[in-house]
């Protein structure tokens, strides 16, 4: 098996083929470098990712102040205003978690999509400015 | 692609779709480091009674942290590093579920 990095070059499919055929389908670039630059976040792996994160975090924001005895100085029973549920102990702690998990999925959700959604809108922009720049002279040439 | 086997195909999508989690680490790092360099410079700019009362809480997570220029700096590396770890855990989570048998 090759090991295939992001930066190494693939081939493209060749013309009438089925993958070339999907390929244009799903308006994928033809060339793979334009390929892996214009590739879309997967939304749902992102949305774990930020959102375990984010869980971790809150986790420990409020573990180790409870570990070492300083969770009363920092007014972190404020987090409830948002977090409904959510008290400085250890079990609020994962209560903690499992709000900043569900809010960082969405973000991390939305985020993707936002970002899938420009990339979209300027490929077809792209798309267009490229073939009137190939059919702006087609009256010359009759 | 119709040279390469099935098996090969895949490996190439699961490439395809991943993210380079040193970068998200980096860029989350800045992000962090300087947000947090930023807000302390603006309190000490700004000056007056009781500078930072509420931002200087940070020293509780990272120790040393003050709302002065110097505090700035250090306050910068412990972002740096958190923030550094919270996006190279995300790229790795996101490179588990972005491979395509998710």
């Amino acid at each position: 098996m090759h090991d295939f990095r992001p930066e190494d070059p693939l081939p493209s499919p060749a013309v009438g083929t089925p993958e070339r055929r999907v390929r244009e389908r799903r308006m994928v670039p033809q060339e793979p470098e334009l390929a892996l630059l214009f590739r879309p976040l997967h939304k749902r792996a992102l949305g774990l990712g930020v959102g375990f994160t984010a869980a971790l975090v809150m986790f420990l924001v409020t573990a180790v102040p409870l570990a070492t005895g300083r969770a009363e100085s920092l007014s972190l029973h404020l987090i409830a205003q948002y977090f409904n549920g959510y008290t400085v102990t250890w079990p609020g702690a994962l209560v903690g978690a499992a709000w900043a998990g569900f809010v960082g999925f969405v973000a991390g959700w939305f985020v993707a999509f936002c970002r899938n959604a420009v990339l979209g809108v300027r490929l077809v922009v792209l798309r267009a400015r490229a073939e009137y720049e190939q059919t702006r002279d087609f009256l010359d040439h009759i | 692609m119709s040279d390469l086997t099935q098996e090969e195909e895949r490996e190439v999508e699961r490439v395809m779709m991943q993210v380079n989690a040193q970068a998200w680490g980096v860029s989350f790092g800045l992000i962090f480091g300087l947000g947090l360099l930023i807000a302390t410079m603006v309190l000490v700019i700004k000056s007056g009674e009781n500078v930072g009362q509420h931002l200087q809480l940070l020293s509780a997570y990272f120790p040393g942290y003050r709302v002065t220029t110097l505090g700035a700096f250090i306050g910068f590396v412990y972002a740096f590093v958190v923030g550094y770890g919270f996006g190279r855990v995300t790229g790795w989570v996101y490179n588990i579920f972005a491979s395509p048998r998710h």
